[in-house]
């Protein structure tokens, strides 16, 4: 093998690999079913002893975590066609798509929060006359419905192209110049616009109604940027659980592809510290109670600051100081680690962003919300399983990958 | 291991360096004739700031309560137009983007300067000029010193090293092409490039520590980037005053910065490539990324306006609604409604392939973005002033002779400062571009396959 | 025997790459090439460890840090004032001042760093240097004893070399 890295990147690739057909077999897919079984006995028993408000807590924050991954992963392959990416072939735009399945239940499952509407949107119970007009339950449901529903649907349009003959030539094709086909520059940025734009709206409307004094313009691109970083995170867990799981010379084993992998996950981690402290530092300057008590609430007081502090330690600091060096980014183990850890950052930043706003002196965590947590990631399991059989399938192909550069 | 083959329209190394030096000789009346043009209303602006400093900040159309009005809208325009060449040369050389190679140096010039005109509005602002370097740290008897709790000593430091590093990364990305025009120059140019290359002889040993302090020093730069934009936007978003606190500010002030700082790259370049003969080097592609980042920050932009305009109703608090009543529809709302225009509407012809392409359609698309921009700095940061707190202290606000001619000559400054280093300096980067002589050839065979 | 120097040009930074190799794998004598661009190629056949421009930014980054800590808090303590009821030392504005000075002299250690390690300003032509070699072609110098020249010649000639000029050196 030639001692020129890239060189030796092209050797490997040629090397071909075993097509691999499906990922996931019937154990994953019993046990995710299991655990979906369990969450919604547990769900059902906590509505009907009357902890209602611990069990939509937890079913808000897991939508919300769920979502945002799944949606996150679709901007991510369309903000991949648009930067021309081609460092990880067809691969990494299937692996991108490959949660988005869970669009269309995360949408159903929006629809179960009316349901629970007088637990978790306080101003369900006590109207606020001034606010009125945007927070009211039919506008509420109607618009982020729409919203949710919009944002399927052009996601899997936009889904339905990149898998097709065009896009996937060309993201194979070693020839740097050429543009995408032309409905994807329709589309791919169509979804990342209105990933913008709904999520903007969702996180105003089940997030920051959820305490509906507080208002921070940042508070949607802030919503939005974490998701897109869950999103990247679980992409590059998923490609180190691939590595493994996919025998030899498949995609994942080349380490240029887990170096990029590692830099987004390093870069996105650094943009969304930067967006915390941009709200911070402004909320804190002007010292304004009707903004601070929102931040002092999940910061400055127990019981909730050490976990605001895990989720910075475990978004931003591990990444940043584990994958600073090219070889830490480069190795399966700290990119995996890092990954996951992170994802159990982002899940718990969710929870300490909505759950203080509905149950402040004490962290409601026990079985239940446990129960219902796994059961959320059950059906994300689930849904991604197609998906990911096909970036298997891409990522054992032995097709090309790179953008030829010498 | 031949050597590549070399057909007649591709260019060759030679080529390129062909193309750029010949930009450097000596040039004609016409180009002196602008740089005259240019230092004259520098020095006529130089001249009304003399008279201000003599006869104290009065001359101006500042009062109460707008004491920041066109000096600190021009200080912002002009540092968020240096955003982008920090942006082009820094963070697209991380992300490996090709077609950054023939517009980077261009670009960072356009930094420098833009920052160097930046630079002197603060002191322009101070009525006591001479006292400035009390804004710096430094042991005295009387035991004052700044107070780094100020968004202002911020901004101190985050533009000062702003003005050093991009500097030294220019300086750092000429050197090898200083001397590689040092060999081709005869004359007292051969001095002055010898002198300025240092004795760069492009050994092993030089290139190795040259591209690793490069790819840091790009590295240094990025968060830099945010990093300044983020602390010019916090002088006004550390206020409490309605239309100036808002948590979005600072990176909405970057991707507005870039927007505006992309416009004038474009703005320039057009006709840059025109009257320097680099119609080659600078291809219709390179518009057309450079448009698409010009339209990419546009919806960023637009996007930070609705949700401004949706949190005012949605907080419900009267103040607040007022400020944004009076930036919409009081007497200066004809300024909103032409910033809407020209950032949110216009850019979204950019949308058409074709129109990215369409070098002069650009050109005037660009110029209402910077015309857009101006305007948006001053609806913020004097809009936000007149109308505050307490009805009684409503005023307007004029500006008067000596700031809208030190505003002038600030454009005179910029453009006559870009324009002398054009013909003395090589303006493209020579070396950057034989590096990526590949794509360049697939790009201008592109190009010219669109033009038969 | 006398040292001499052998300069030999090539039209393509692979030819001259592949030259090195085989003069790295020869042992001959020792060089230094010349480019217009920085190789990563020719980078790669010459095979020296990174450069160490690294650790001088590391330590300008570090001071950085440190002479921002040290102005913020040094200067609350002098002077000690209430403003807006902030405590004396926030650590929200300490740490701008501490990242924007963390920049500023990361920068410029790193260009001093590579201004000094790479010995310019220079004064004197480096043997060997021609202007063709800061436009299009890339060359070697080779310094080797005059019986291994003949040797270096035609490993240069094989590998593609335009040109090959012999120079007597003291």
């Amino acid at each position: 093998m030639s001692t020129n890295p890239k060189r030796a990147h092209r050797e490997r690739a040629a090397a071909k690999p075993q097509a691999v057909e499906s990922v996931a077999d019937m154990t994953l897919q019993t046990v995710a079913g299991a655990m979906i079984a369990i969450g919604v006995i547990a769900f059902a028993s906590a509505l009907i002893r009357g902890a209602a408000a611990i069990a939509w807590e937890a079913y808000l924050v897991n939508l919300l975590f769920f979502l945002g991954v799944a949606q996150g992963g679709v901007v991510a392959s369309a903000a991949f066609y648009l930067t021309q990416a081609k460092w990880g072939g067809s691969t990494l735009y299937r692996l991108g798509e490959a949660f988005a399945p869970f669009l269309w239940v995360g949408f159903f499952l929006f629809f179960g929060l009316y349901f629970g509407r007088s637990a978790i949107f306080p101003w369900v119970t006590h109207p606020i006359a001034q606010k009125a007009a945007w927070l009211n339950t039919p506008f509420l449901f109607a618009r982020d419905g729409i919203g949710l529903g919009v944002m399927a649907a052009a996601s899997f349009a936009f889904i339905r192209v990149s898998r097709g003959d065009d896009a996937r030539a060309w993201t194979i094709a070693t020839d740097d110049i050429e543009l995408p086909p032309h409905s994807i520059r329709v589309l791919a940025p169509l979804v990342a616009v209105l990933f913008a734009v709904v999520y903007t709206l969702i996180s105003f409307d089940l997030v920051m109604s959820l305490a509906p004094v507080w208002r921070s313009t940042l508070f949607g691109w802030y919503f939005f940027a974490g998701a897109f970083w869950s999103a990247l995170t679980a992409m590059a867990l998923t490609a180190v659980v691939l590595r493994a799981r996919l025998g030899e010379n498949n995609l994942f084993t080349n380490p240029i592809v887990m170096h990029d992998f590692g830099k987004m996950v390093f870069a996105f981690s650094v943009f969304w510290v930067y967006l915390v402290f941009a709200q911070y530092i402004v909320i804190w300057y002007g010292d304004l109670p009707v903004e601070t008590f929102f931040i002092v609430q999940r910061v400055h007081h127990m019981p909730w600051s050490p976990l605001s502090v895990a989720c910075l330690a475990l978004i931003w600091l591990i990444p940043f100081t584990a994958l600073m060096s090219v070889r830490a980014k480069k190795r399966p183990l700290i990119l995996g680690s890092v990954a996951g850890l992170g994802l159990v950052g982002m899940w718990l930043e969710r929870y300490v962003l909505v759950v203080p706003s509905l149950s402040l002196d004490a962290i409601p965590f026990g079985l239940t919300q446990f129960l219902i947590s796994i059961a959320f990631l059950g059906a994300f399991l689930i849904s991604a399983v197609p998906g990911l059989n096909r970036v298997a399938q891409a990522a054992t192909s032995g097709e090309p990958f790179g953008d030829g550069a010498e | 291991m031949a050597a590549a083959p070399k057909i007649p329209i591709e260019p060759s190394y030679r080529d390129i360096d062909r193309s750029v030096l010949r930009i450097m000789e000596p040039a004609s009346m016409a180009y002196w004739a602008w740089i005259g043009f240019c230092f004259t209303l520098v020095a006529i602006a130089a001249g009304f700031w003399l008279r201000q400093i003599y006869s104290g900040l009065g001359v101006t159309g500042l009062q109460q309560p707008v004491m920041w009005a066109i000096y600190i809208t021009n200080f912002v325009f002009w540092v968020g137009i240096a955003h982008s060449g920090t942006l082009i040369s820094a963070i697209l050389f991380l992300f490996r983007t090709k077609w950054r190679t023939a517009v980077y140096r261009a670009a960072e010039t356009m930094t420098i300067f833009a920052v160097a005109t930046a630079g002197l509005f603060p002191l322009i602002h101070l009525g006591r000029v001479w006292l400035f370097y009390w804004l710096l740290p430094y042991p005295n008897q009387r035991y004052l010193q700044p107070d780094f709790r100020s968004p202002l000593v911020w901004d101190a430091f985050a533009v000062s090293t702003y003005l050093t590093i991009s500097s030294l990364f220019w300086t750092m990305g000429l050197i090898p092409d200083i001397a590689n025009a040092r060999e081709a120059a005869t004359g007292w140019r051969k001095k002055f490039y010898t002198v300025l290359a240092m004795g760069w002889q492009g050994t092993d040993r030089q290139w190795r520590h040259y591209s690793m302090a490069y790819l840091l020093m790009a590295g240094l730069a990025t968060p830099l980037v945010l990093s300044v934009h983020s602390v010019v936007s916090w002088d006004f978003a550390m206020a409490i005053n309605p239309g100036w606190h808002s948590t979005i500010f600072a990176p909405y002030f970057v991707a507005g910065a870039i927007f505006s700082g992309v416009a004038m790259v474009i703005t320039l370049l057009i006709p840059m490539r025109r009257l320097l003969g680099i119609e080659d080097l600078l291809t219709e592609w390179h518009f057309d990324n450079l448009a698409k980042v010009v339209l990419l920050t546009s919806l960023v932009v637009s996007y930070a306006y609705i949700t401004e305009a949706f949190m005012t109703w949605y907080t419900g608090d009267p103040i607040e609604q007022m400020t944004f009543h009076m930036r919409y529809f009081g007497p200066w709302g004809w300024m909103y409604w032409v910033m809407v225009l020209c950032n949110c509407v216009i850019p979204l012809l950019l949308f058409s392939p074709r129109i990215r392409v369409n070098l002069r359609a650009l050109w005037v698309i660009t110029i209402f973005v910077n015309i857009g921009m101006w305007f948006e700095r001053f609806v913020i940061i004097a809009g936000s002033l007149t109308a505050n707190f307490e009805p009684s202290q409503w005023a307007s606000y004029r500006p008067s002779v000596t700031e809208i001619m030190i505003t002038i000559g600030s454009f005179a400054w910029f453009l006559g400062l870009f324009s002398l280093f054009s013909r003395f300096l090589p303006i493209i980067s020579m070396t950057e571009l034989k590096e990526g002589i590949v794509w360049l050839r697939k790009a201008l065979k592109m190009d010219r396959v669109k033009a038969a | 025997m006398s040292t001499i120097a052998i300069i030999s040009s090539f039209a393509d930074d692979a030819q001259c790459a592949h030259a090195i190799e085989e003069l790295r794998a020869a042992q001959v004598g020792d060089f230094n090439t010349f480019s217009p661009i920085p190789s990563h190629r020719i980078e790669h056949a010459i095979g020296r460890k990174k450069s160490p421009v690294r650790w001088i930014v590391l330590m300008g980054g570090i001071s950085g840090i440190l002479t921002g800590l040290a102005i913020t808090i040094g200067t609350t303590y002098e002077w000690r004032l209430d403003a807006g009821g902030k405590p004396l030392l926030s650590w929200p504005p300490f740490i701008i001042i501490c990242f924007e000075l963390m920049v500023l002299f990361g920068g410029i250690f790193g260009f001093l760093g590579v201004l000094m390690l790479s010995g310019i300003p220079a004064t004197e032509i480096a043997p060997g240097y021609n202007g063709r070699f800061g436009e299009d072609r890339f060359g070697i110098m080779v310094r080797c004893d005059e019986a291994e020249a003949a040797r270096v010649e035609s490993m240069m000639r094989e590998s593609g070399a335009e040109e090959i000029v012999r120079e007597g050196v003291q």
